[in-house]
């Protein structure tokens, strides 16, 4: 019969006396991150590959400082690379609902958006100034002068050609007209002297005056003519002046820019649309309001007037920096991600213009890296799918979302694609990461590198030291007070069991740093300048505390006589098994009582749970394997006549797991062979088909759950648990369970087969067991011969399950 | 000249005002209250345009539409009472909020005739602006006694603002 495990087996020590150091202050934390050298790879390969698509994806569980440990590798490299250009957008002359992107070295945006604004500035004053010169008005009058003259000049003549046949050109209040001289030659002819004049008289006149009224017609269709060519003159000169006082100031700037020829071209632009527009800087005065029909209009908010068109705006601008960026977006939203185009409310309506474009986390992140969240990319609308299309075509295309979906009719903008040369690393849950590798084609297309990150590390010798450095790193980044060794050895211990295995330490980053700000708290209550195991000890107690009401409620259900649950005596097909239930962060684990009965039959074995529905796939089919157990120990070349039932005892919210296919299996026999099981053992551990035990988690939480029952009813020294061989590396107990282990009030078997279990079980030896059990089904089999003789019934009905 | 010019004050400023020419009146008007000069505004109905939209087949061009109407007494007298108030308005804007003192007076005469009995009323230096005129331009400088008949009628077709001074 097997022998309980000692006590030191069941807890892996860490000793703090072999540490080496007295508080965690002498400590430097480690380079890199423990137990993450595989993450750790797949980053810097995924951080220096530059080749298309190979963003990444760090996968893993919540808290295993995959934030951290991305965003300081990413920071390590940025600061090794150049701050990339800076990016503006600026006025399209040519298409005004298309906005010009304009590159700038790292750092020049601001520069140039200033040198633009005084720019502007001089150009106002400049061709002002150049409009009231003396030049200007003298060769201005002289056009207009020159014009009046040459009207003149022609009625004039006109006048003098009708004189000449004795007719007046007479100016009228809206024009001119023809009347024939007196005889006097002193005006106008009165009317009652034409009417004097002969017919013939009259008539020459009326013609005469007919021919020159078409000559002036003609003579002032020609007019307009001239006005215009004179119009067009003065245009001239307006440009000729403009360009004078624009060329120098925009030329210079253009040669401060020299490098730049997109900045160039843009330059040049600005120099033929101040020509064209030159009025507006002769006219328009910044500060005057438009207006309506005399009626002052509201101006948008942030407009600027007639000169809002060579504003710069400044989209992304880098100065000062001395890396690449690094940015994390905390709402990935579609605008978040590719930036939004702004609307001001002007009289009612909303209206945009190029200054209102916004930049969105690619433009900050653009010659850089971008670190997001992945379920909350793939939970805002449209921003997975425009994120995809952005690495895709490998540029930043700002639309509104409205414009995506092609809702909105209203005029917007069209802002040219910046291109983009980004990192992206997407951060989240191992599943998320299989999911989109098989649900999403372009997902393995772009993100090509996963980076994966462990939960533990492993314990071998000489981890504990590491690890102390790693406890030293958070202290010191969290600025904790420092803990002595005691209380790392102390924290160490915890890790392992948060790890459920005394060979590994658990690096789930957060647990580790909420437990030390704990532990540091108490010790401030404490008034200590260090952290001890006692505060450690306290902090781990205290966080068990507030998360265990169900747990001492089920306790005391079970003290009370509620839920039934022997820990002394025996049962024949009564046995205790183990669950394991976990709440939020904090796991721990009930004894549930298990029964068997068996009777004659065909049916095998029937699980309640499943017939229930209450039971899952994997506890279903550790049911199962009992009968191919059963038929292959006890009825290998005969039918087996048994109809025997499995349950949980009061379990109404559903089993699954196959951690109690053993105990199944040992009320089963117990109730075959008709032998009294321990009622002061509890059973965990899955079965095979063979009758070895196999490994189950949440060893722990098991073994704690049945000593914390037993301790409530008093420790007899007979109580304990029996758990798989292969579970012992797992051990992590608590200390008080060690203790009363090495007290000898408290016991731990490990058992390898099913007849190491059942002989510790029933205090009979395996083989007698079997015996009693072939025995009994030889009697079913027997029966059941005996009526299908009497044809009764049909002992089995070969090829039929159950 | 100029220098005569500046050491004379003008006290009076007679703008003419022909039908057809009564567009920017106030440039005129401006001029006067910066010379704190009386200023007489004189819209002359001339004699010759009377006769000749009398005549049966008067017609008028107009300029610069070059569209041809009939022209009769009526219609014209119609016109120049509208321009004449429309110029009275325009003064009275220009001028009512100042210091200046000032008439409108309309002349159904002949151009000269109208001018000489305007400058006759006066002894002081006069600033004469023809109804064509344009009241910044360079100034002609003449004494009373040079300005004949003759001589108005061809200022009174000029642009440039006349200077008249005192015997």
């Amino acid at each position: 019969m097997n022998a309980p495990l000692p006590a030191q087996a069941l807890r892996r020590r860490c000793d703090a006396s072999r540490l080496g150091f007295a508080t965690t202050a002498e400590l430097q934390a480690p380079d890199g991150a423990p137990g993450q050298a595989r993450a750790q790879s797949a980053l810097d390969f995924g951080v220096a590959m530059r080749r298309e698509g190979y963003h990444l994806f760090a996968m893993g569980p919540e808290g295993t400082g995959r934030h951290s440990l991305v965003r300081a590798r990413l920071e390590a490299e940025a600061r090794r690379r150049e701050a990339p250009a800076d990016w503006c957008y600026v006025y399209n002359f040519d298409a005004p609902h298309r906005p010009r992107a304009l590159r700038l070295p790292a750092g020049m945006a601001n520069a140039f958006r200033d040198a633009m604004a005084r720019l502007v500035e001089e150009l106002a004053a400049a061709i002002a100034a150049a409009f009231e010169t003396d030049e200007y008005r003298n060769r201005h009058r002289e056009i207009e002068t020159e014009l009046a003259e040459r009207q003149e000049r022609a009625l004039n003549e006109l006048g003098a050609r009708a004189r000449a046949e004795r007719i007046a050109l007479v100016r009228t209040p809206s024009g001119f007209g023809f009347g024939p001289f007196s005889t006097s030659g002193d005006g106008v002819m009165e009317p009652e002297e034409f009417g004097k004049l002969a017919a013939q008289e009259q008539q020459r006149f009326e013609e005469t005056i007919g021919r020159l009224q078409k000559e002036l017609g003609d003579l002032l269709h020609q007019m307009p003519k001239w006005r215009r060519e004179a119009l067009d003159r003065m245009r001239g000169l307006d440009r000729e002046v403009t360009r004078a006082a624009v060329n120098s100031l925009i030329e210079e700037l253009k040669a401060a820019y020299a490098a730049l020829p997109h900045v160039q071209e843009y330059l040049e632009r600005v120099k033929q649309d101040t020509l064209e527009n030159a009025a507006v800087f002769r006219q328009a005065k910044e500060g005057e309001a438009p207006t309506l029909f005399g009626i002052p209009l509201p101006r948008p908010e942030g407009s600027e007037g007639p000169f809002r068109r060579y504003a710069v705006n400044v989209l992304i601008e880098h100065s000062g920096a001395s890396g690449a960026p690094v940015e994390y977006e905390d709402h990935p939203s579609h605008a978040a991600l590719l930036g939004r185009i702004e609307h001001v409310a002007q009289m009612g309506a909303l209206v945009t213009d190029f200054t209102l474009i916004r930049a969105g986390a690619l433009h900050r992140a653009n010659g850089g890296y971008l670190v997001l969240d992945a379920v909350k990319v793939l939970t805002q609308p449209y921003a997975w799918e425009a994120l995809k299309r952005a690495l895709r075509a490998r540029t930043v295309d700002v639309r509104t979302l409205g414009q995506e979906l092609g809702i909105l009719s209203t005029v917007s903008l069209e802002p040219e694609p910046i291109p983009l040369e980004v990192k992206v690393v997407l951060v989240g849950e191992r599943i998320l990461y299989y999911l989109l590798h098989a649900w999403d084609p372009e997902f393995a297309e772009l993100f090509k590198v996963a980076v994966d990150f462990e939960e533990d590390m492993p314990r071998g010798d000489g981890d504990d030291a590491l690890y102390a450095r790693l406890v030293a790193g958070c202290v010191a980044r969290e600025k904790l007070r420092p803990l002595d060794a005691a209380a790392v050895a102390r924290v160490i211990e915890h890790q392992a069991r948060d790890a459920g295995d005394a060979e590994k330490l658990s690096v789930r980053m957060q647990a580790l740093v909420d437990l030390l700000r704990e532990a540091d708290y108490w010790a401030g209550v404490a008034g200590r300048e260090t952290v001890g195991a006692a505060e450690v000890r306290k902090a781990i107690e205290a966080q068990i505390a507030r998360a265990d009401r169900l747990r001492e409620r089920l306790k005391e259900q079970i003290v009370r006589g509620t839920v039934l649950i022997d820990t002394a005596g025996s049962r024949a097909g009564q046995v205790n098994g183990m669950a394991v239930l976990q709440l939020g962060d904090f796991a721990f684990g009930t004894p549930h009582r298990i029964t068997s009965r068996v009777r004659l039959g065909s049916g095998g074995v029937v699980d309640i749970e499943r017939e229930s529905e209450l039971g899952g796939p994997i506890h279903s089919k550790g049911v199962l394997i009992l009968s191919g157990y059963l038929a292959g120990r006890y009825a290998p070349s005969r039918p087996l006549s048994l109809s025997a039932s499995l349950v949980f005892e009061q379990q109404y919210g559903g089993v699954e797991g196959d951690s109690a296919s053993s105990a199944e299996l040992y009320a089963l026999l117990s109730a075959l062979a008709n032998t009294p099981l321990k009622q002061s053992l509890g059973v965990t551990g899955s079965v095979n088909q063979h009758g070895d035990v196999q490994a189950i988690g949440g060893v722990n939480e098991k073994i704690e759950g049945f000593f914390d029952l037993c301790r409530e009813r008093g420790l007899s020294g007979e109580q304990g648990v029996l758990i798989p061989q292969a579970n012992v590396k797992n051990l992590m107990l608590r200390e008080d369970v060690v203790e009363a282990v090495a007290a000898g009030k408290f016991n731990v078997y490990a058992v390898r087969t099913v007849d190491e279990g059942v002989e510790l079980l029933t205090g009979v030896p395996a083989s007698e067991i079997h015996a009693r059990v072939e025995a009994r089904l030889t009697e079913f089999a027997e029966k059941a011969r005996a009526f299908a003789a009497k044809g009764e019934r049909k002992p089995w009905r070969p090829g039929k399950k159950k | 000249m100029a220098a005569r010019e500046e050491e004379v004050r003008i006290r009076r400023v007679v703008a003419c005002f022909a039908p057809g020419s009564v567009a920017r009146p106030e440039l005129a008007a401006r001029l006067a209250q910066e010379m704190q000069a009386e200023f007489l505004g004189l819209f002359i109905e001339d004699l010759e345009l009377l006769r000749f939209a009398s005549l049966p087949f008067a017609r008028e061009i107009g300029f610069p539409s070059a569209e041809m109407r009939t022209l009769d007494l009526a219609g014209l007298e119609r016109q120049l009472r509208s321009q004449a108030a429309g110029l009275r308005q325009a003064l009275a804007a220009a001028l009512d909020a100042t210091d200046v003192s000032w008439s409108l007076r309309v002349a159904r005469a002949a151009p000269a005739d109208a001018v000489q009995a305007a400058l006759a009323e006066g002894h002081a230096p006069a600033l004469l602006i023809p109804p064509r005129g344009d009241p910044r331009a360079e100034r002609r400088v003449l004494r009373r006694p040079e300005v004949s008949e003759e001589a108005l009628r061809a200022l009174l077709r000029s642009v440039q603002p006349v200077l008249i001074l005192p015997e």
